[in-house]
């Protein structure tokens, strides 16, 4: 028994260290994967920019840009948030671009049968960077994304983020261009916003094209050879190719304004009573008798007065509410209409940019933003529960005074007041929209610490911390790059 | 206590062969000279033989003498030696006075080795079983504030069942895993706490307890905090933090022979501390408004008694303030601590059988935690060859009823608890007859009393701990010991927001099962032999075996149809998911003890750990160590009065902190939700989609341990025969290769990477003072002063990095690291008037104008210090 003992101790003593080697090979993660796959990438990007693009972006700008007249932690006083900016920041670098770029990378490697997912990768990453710089002024572009050659990326000014982001797109459609006729990686099921349309995606390359070179026009015109070329390319022209992030409204995959509502405080928000339209929003739709008030808004008295509540405070009752037809589950992100289009053309053929009649384009963006929101049939918005009747639309469209018999001031003022309404619900297009053509005339709210609407964000304290490039903050009612001086 | 211990070392010292002898035969008692009782197990030899016998369990013997001019020598360890003369007599009663530099100085060092303090060249401080169960706590840490110099103790909160936070001489480690090792009875346990939720302590957290917090000190002998890197170097790449050693009670015999049974029975009362010193005269609203629903503003009017609405109630009432309106929400904590322990021992075998119930209720409105403790403790001497011990315990504790830790979710502390004019009697009730939410200060606030009563914190929470130990003596002086240990958690919680809660409206809950196993392996050999008369060698050699093991299994279901029916058939949306991670241990160890003539002794050790965690093929690390004591009193003669004991050591070691598992690889992580504001989050599948999105984190495929390079001095006096005690240590250590997720600016499409980079290092004092200040037979006063001070400075950090973010809080705060510094509070200031300091007002607007952000100061304390008085009346 003892002599077995000395026996048994002395063999583990022997043995065990020798299998040392093989049962340390255990530190292989058994829960993640090595290697992307497009499909199920490609949906993470969208939906993790779908989700801060409504709502924490999308919601704090809307009374930025005084759609609404107040929501949670907004920024419309001056101070914006370090939630609000890291988790912005960190969405769109980290998350969006980062995974972008891995992307990209893999399908370049595997040659132009991937062409597509590196197309849809970096019309994506042209979006990030021009939003980027949208809301921060200069942000890293040329040095982003390259941790290796530069540890600490030095911001690039607005005006060579959107020269680059134009660049990102030409480079997406000489991919989109020089795809085989067959043999091409299968989207479907990666590309939540086309499902595989390639001809859509360069519908959608070259609208954002257009409209970042009409933000870099507003400072530099040399650019607009550029547009007129642009012009002459394929771009969103119906609603059916409109560039829209979608909710299916069901549980867990909810519009994130709709969410908030339901979760914080009642079902919906006429039940809530808690987003109302600012005056500025309200006065636009009501004193014109647009018809789209149907669409957007709620008078809780049935009076159809529709009282805005104050800006910067949530309504009290009795005053109007953005209605559940507009904050629905299955309300989309919109990131490019054809209205949109139609209205550069309008404005380009007001500025003698282009030749164009200015009316009829003007008159096609108010149509096809109306049919977007209450049409029926193909183009038209998903889930809509209240419907415009066509004639409606054109008797409205018949009301607003002909552009040509406007002066050029009064002209561009009715279309960029038009131009928008059109930018409801779309933070970041809406807010440079407004920085841009300063129409409406937007004042800040009572208690603000700066002297003008909100120009731009603060830094995040995590790029501030670890990247020693970061330049100090600008208040906030500092003018963007592309704001006239 | 000191008897404890007596019975304590009979049991582990060598017994001595008896043997008999022509002759005549002595006998007598041998008591204690503290409390006269009889003294079992002193040693009684003939001097100049090796013939003797043992006092038995009443301190009788007896033993045959040839001759009169005979010596006999009466030794125990912790009395003082005495011989007598036998000369003519029959009977020699004996009294031994206790050698008080000795007593209560044999201490369990690393891998559960027993060694003489007075060998030692680092620094040990212990706690003993008594000073564990005086004013209770119910987690185990919380007792050892004050008591151990050098170790700083943070309990984080005073919620209910909560974790404490305990680091070691100094933090060392930028990446905050400075939690030392906790080893019980030779095993380490895991003292791992899970939080749950994200990272960022915003969404999920709940502060359920640390490991060790399930250590009952009822079951505890005693607590030895090995603080240097000498003393823990036996422990190589889980040494860097330090070690607690935990040693549990063993058997005893009662006094009279035959088991003994202890009963015992403590009760606590808790009350809330402190809240913070609100004003009182300016109500809840805005712009010098009273506004009824205010949540989070008091810029209303001056409260003057005016006619308003009452918040909550709006009914009409004269404006007035509620000074501590939250003291009304919080209750008096109650704690029952109950224990009944059953031992004995003989010769052969020793047992201990204790149980303990803890039932506890906190200051929350419904929090509650009881705790079952079963724990037995047994040892068989099978043959003079063979020993074996085993240990049990099982653990079980349930809790409801922990506070919200995350900011985002419904918690009770809501903005509304600073508004003056809210009466918190107005809260009750807090739910209708149909379920719904009532008596809130908005229709978007939660009711406080709801939060604490119908949503869900539960815990419950299974643990064993099970320990084998065989030893084997095939020759004399060798000991082989193999110990097997095994740590096994199970810890299901149930967190719930009951449909109807305000920002979770459609309700949700979640359901994680979270498994920790440790397996932990030790065969050693320790031999020991004389080399000369003067000089004793000790040889210890050991191979040892450790696995760790994390499970999670978590549901996250939301919208349920059915209130608080937790199921995900009830729920419309449910996210499973899983959590794993394990890693491996090989390491061999040795030590050799060089003993000469009792006052010097120098210790060598060394280890050499094989890392799963660590890239195959340079995963293999060696820890030295070197340590020498020397007993300046004994050695040079000195004695008397005065000084009575004085001891002098130094150290040098080299220790580890090993890499966390999967650390290495790039890899792509599937995800069950894209995050949104609020935590109103996306979820996956998304259409029919998985999403799966790169780590954040860039991984290094060349990770090496860090490694901490420690130098000690000490001094260790003992005068007035040793009624004043003082031990001073110095230490000085070096971390570097820290293994850091370092922040990187985001805009490279990454947060963080992992990189071996910096060095933070320590350097400081330890004053230990102990002193029996009254001693006047019936009525003694000893008092008890440690004093620590620690400067925890970063070296250095990467090239080109002015500070590393180590944590960032829920305001714009943060902690970090700044080369030269120690670790900094870091946030945005206000700017200042230059000549005044105090902040600039805005003009247009009055509000203070926000500055840069810049660090202001270190986080740590400039000392730490405990002072312990003990009255004792017999």
């Amino acid at each position: 028994m003892k002599k077995l003992l000395i026996y048994m101790l002395s063999a583990v003593l022997v043995i065990a260290p020798m299998s040392c080697e093989d049962a340390l090979d255990v530190n292989t993660d058994p829960l993640a994967a090595t290697t992307a796959d497009p499909s199920a990438v490609l949906p993470f990007v969208f939906v993790q920019y779908g989700a801060r693009k409504t709502t924490e972006l999308g919601t704090r700008t809307l009374d930025v840009t005084q759609f609404i007249s107040n929501t949670f932690n907004s920024p419309k006083r001056g101070n914006t948030s370090i939630f609000l900016t890291g988790n912005t920041w960190g969405m769109y670098y980290t998350l969006v671009l980062g995974n972008l770029l891995l992307l990209k990378n893999d399908a370049v490697e595997a040659g132009p049968t991937s062409n597509n997912i590196a197309a849809v990768a970096t019309i994506m990453q042209a979006l990030s960077f021009y939003e980027l710089a949208s809301i921060w002024d200069d942000v890293p572009f040329t040095q982003a994304l390259n941790g290796k050659d530069f540890e600490f990326p030095e911001f690039d000014s607005q005006e060579t983020v959107f020269k680059g982001s134009v660049a990102l797109l030409d480079e997406a459609m000489a991919l989109i261009d020089a795809m085989p006729e067959e043999g091409n990686f299968n989207l479907v099921t990666g590309d939540l916003i086309y499902g595989g349309d390639m001809d859509n995606w360069a519908r959608f390359a070259n609208s954002l094209k257009l409209r970042i070179l009409m933000l870099i026009r507003n400072r530099d015109t040399s650019v607009d050879g550029a547009i007129s070329a642009t012009l002459g390319q394929p771009l969103i022209e119906t609603n059916s190719q409109a560039a829209l992030f979608r909710y299916p409204g069901t549980p867990g995959q909810i519009n994130g304004w709709k969410d908030i509502i339901q979760s914080f405080f009642a079902p919906t928000n006429e039940l809530a009573e808690l987003f109302g339209p600012s005056p500025v929003f309200r006065d636009l739709l009501v004193n014109n008798n647009d018809p789209r008030v149907d669409v957007l808004f709620f008078d809780p008295t049935g009076t159809g007065v529709y009282t805005a509540p104050e800006y910067g405070s949530f309504p009290v009752a009795g005053e109007a509410l953005i209605n559940d037809n507009a904050l629905r589950a299955d309300m989309p992100n919109i990131w490019f209409l054809p209205s949109e289009v139609s209205f550069y053309r309008s404005e380009l053929a007001l500025l003698g940019v282009v030749a164009d009649d200015a009316n009829a384009r003007f008159e096609d963006g108010v149509r096809q933003h109306s049919m977007f929101w209450g049409g029926v049939g193909p183009g038209s918005i998903p889930g809509a529960e209240i419907r415009l009747d066509a004639d409606d639309i054109e008797a409205f469209i018949a009301s607003l005074p002909d552009l040509g018999g406007l002066s050029d001031a009064d002209a561009l003022n009715q279309l960029y007041e038009q131009m928008y309404v059109e930018a409801f619900m779309r933070s970041v297009y809406a807010w440079n929209h407004v920085r841009r053509t300063g129409v409406p005339d937007l004042q800040p709210p009572p208690g603000a610490s700066i002297s003008t609407i909100l120009k731009r964000f603060d830094y995040p304290p995590d790029e501030v911390g670890a990247n020693p490039n970061t330049p100090s903050n600008l208040t906030t009612d500092t003018p963007v790059w592309f704001e006239k001086p | 206590m000191k008897k404890n211990l007596l019975v304590c070392f009979i049991l582990c010292s060598a017994l001595i062969t008896e043997s008999w002898a022509q002759g005549r035969t002595v006998s007598g008692k041998i008591v204690s000279q503290d409390d006269g009782e009889g003294l079992p197990g002193v040693n009684v030899v003939l001097k100049g033989t090796t013939s003797g016998t043992v006092s038995d369990i009443d301190g009788m013997y007896k033993i045959d003498v040839e001759t009169e001019d005979a010596v006999l020598l009466f030794s125990s360890i912790g009395f003082l030696s005495q011989e007598r003369i036998v000369g003519t007599k029959s009977v020699i009663d004996l009294e031994m006075a206790a050698d008080v530099q000795q007593l209560s100085e044999v201490v369990v060092t690393a891998i559960g080795i027993e060694r003489e303090a007075r060998e030692l060249g680092y620094a040990i401080s212990g706690v003993k079983a008594a000073d564990l169960v005086v004013a209770r706590e119910t987690n185990i840490i919380n007792s050892l504030q004050g008591k151990v110099t050098g170790v700083s103790i943070t309990q984080s909160s005073g919620n209910l069942g909560g974790s404490t936070k305990i680091t070691v001489r100094g933090v060392s480690s930028l990446s905050g895993r400075n939690n030392p090792l906790w080893v019980v009875d030779g095993v380490p346990i895991n003292n791992q706490q899970n939080q749950g939720g994200d990272a960022n302590r915003i969404t999920g957290n709940r502060d359920f307890a640390n490991g060790a917090a399930i250590i009952n000190p009822d079951d505890v002998e005693s607590i030895n905090v090995l603080k240097g890197a000498s003393a823990t170097a036996l422990y190589g790449s889980r040494a860097a933090a330090g070690v607690i050693v935990v040693t549990t009670k063993r058997g005893k015999a009662g006094p009279g022979g035959g088991p003994s049974v202890s009963i015992n029975s403590s009760v606590r009362f808790d009350n809330i501390f402190k809240s913070p010193d609100y004003q009182n005269q300016y109500a809840g609203g805005d712009f010098m408004k009273y506004d009824s629903s205010a949540t989070s503003q008091n810029f209303g009017p001056r409260i003057v008694g005016q006619p308003v609405n009452k918040s909550i109630t709006h009914d009409p009432v004269a404006l007035q303030a509620f000074p501590g309106n939250e003291d009304d929400f919080y209750e008096t904590g109650t704690t029952l601590i109950n224990n009944f322990a059953i031992s004995d021992a003989d010769e052969r075998s020793d047992y201990r059988l204790s149980l303990t119930s803890l039932n506890q209720t906190g200051i929350l409105p419904g929090a509650q935690l009881d705790r079952l403790t079963a724990s037995f403790n047994a040892g068989f001497k099978h043959s003079d060859k063979l020993k074996s011990r085993f240990t049990a315990q099982y653990i079980r504790t349930v809790s409801e009823g922990t506070g919200v830790a995350g900011a985002n979710d419904p918690n009770i502390i809501g903005p509304a608890f600073f508004v003056r004019t809210t009466d918190f009697r107005d809260y009750l009730p807090w739910i209708d007859e149909s379920g719904n939410q009532i008596n809130t200060v908005t229709n978007d606030d939660n009711n406080p009393y709801w939060i604490q009563n119908e949503n869900k914190n539960d815990r419950e929470d299974d643990r064993f701990l099970g320990n084998f130990e065989l030893t084997f003596t095939p020759i004399e002086n060798l000991n082989i010991t193999s110990r097997v240990g095994y740590d096994f958690d199970v810890d299901e919680r149930l967190i719930t927001n009951r449909v109807g809660t305000r920002q979770v409206l459609t309700g949700d809950f979640e359901n994680a099962v979270i498994q920790r196993r440790q397996l932990n392996i030790d065969i050693l050999g320790h031999y020991q032999l004389k080399l000369t008369d003067d000089l004793d060698l000790s040889i210890l050699g050991g191979w040892n075996f450790n696995r760790r093991v994390f499970s999670r299994e978590v549901i996250a279901s939301t919208d349920q149809s059915i209130p608080e029916l937790f199921l995900p058939s009830n729920s419309l949306v449910s996210n499973p998911d899983r959590d794993f991670s394990e890693q491996k241990l090989f390491g061999a160890y040795g030590e050799a003890v060089l003993s000469y003539r009792d006052w010097l002794t120098l210790t060598l050790t060394g280890r050499n750990d094989w890392s799963s965690t660590l890239p195959l093929g340079s995963n293999s690390y060696f820890y030295p160590s070197i340590s020498a004591a020397w007993v300046f009193t004994d050695a040079l003669g000195i004695s008397g009065n005065f000084l009575s004991y004085g001891k002098l050591r130094a150290s040098w070691a080299q220790v580890g902190n090993d890499a966390g598992p999967y650390l290495l690889d790039f890899t792509f992580l599937p995800r069950t939700v894209a995050s949104g504001q609020y935590g109103l989050d996306l979820s996956f599948p998304y259409d029919g989609r998985l999403g799966f999105r790169k780590t954040n984190t860039i991984p290094n495929q060349e990770l090496i341990p860090e490694e901490q390079t420690t130098i000690e001095f000490g001094l260790d006096l003992q005068l007035w025969d040793g009624r004043v005690g003082l031990d001073i240590a110095y230490f000085n250590s070096k971390n570097k290769n820290q293994i850091l997720q370092t922040p990187i600016p985001e805009s490279t499409g990454f947060g963080f990477r992992t990189l071996n980079v910096g060095q933070v290092s320590q350097e400081g004092i330890e004053i230990a003072l102990d002193a029996d200040i009254i001693d006047a037979g019936d009525f003694r006063w000893n008092a008890i002063v440690n004093f620590s001070h620690v400067e925890s400075t970063v070296d250095e950090l990467i090239e080109g990095t002015e500070r590393i973010v180590i944590a960032s809080a829920f305001s714009s705060v943060q902690l970090v690291a700044v080369p030269g510094k120690e670790f900094q509070l870091f946030g945005f200031d206000y700017q200042r008037d230059e000549a005044t300091g105090r902040p600039l007002i805005d003009p247009t607007n009055g509000r203070r104008i926000p500055g840069e952000a810049k660090t202001f100061g270190s986080v740590f304390p400039d000392y730490t210090m405990g002072l312990i008085n003990t009255f004792l009346l017999l």
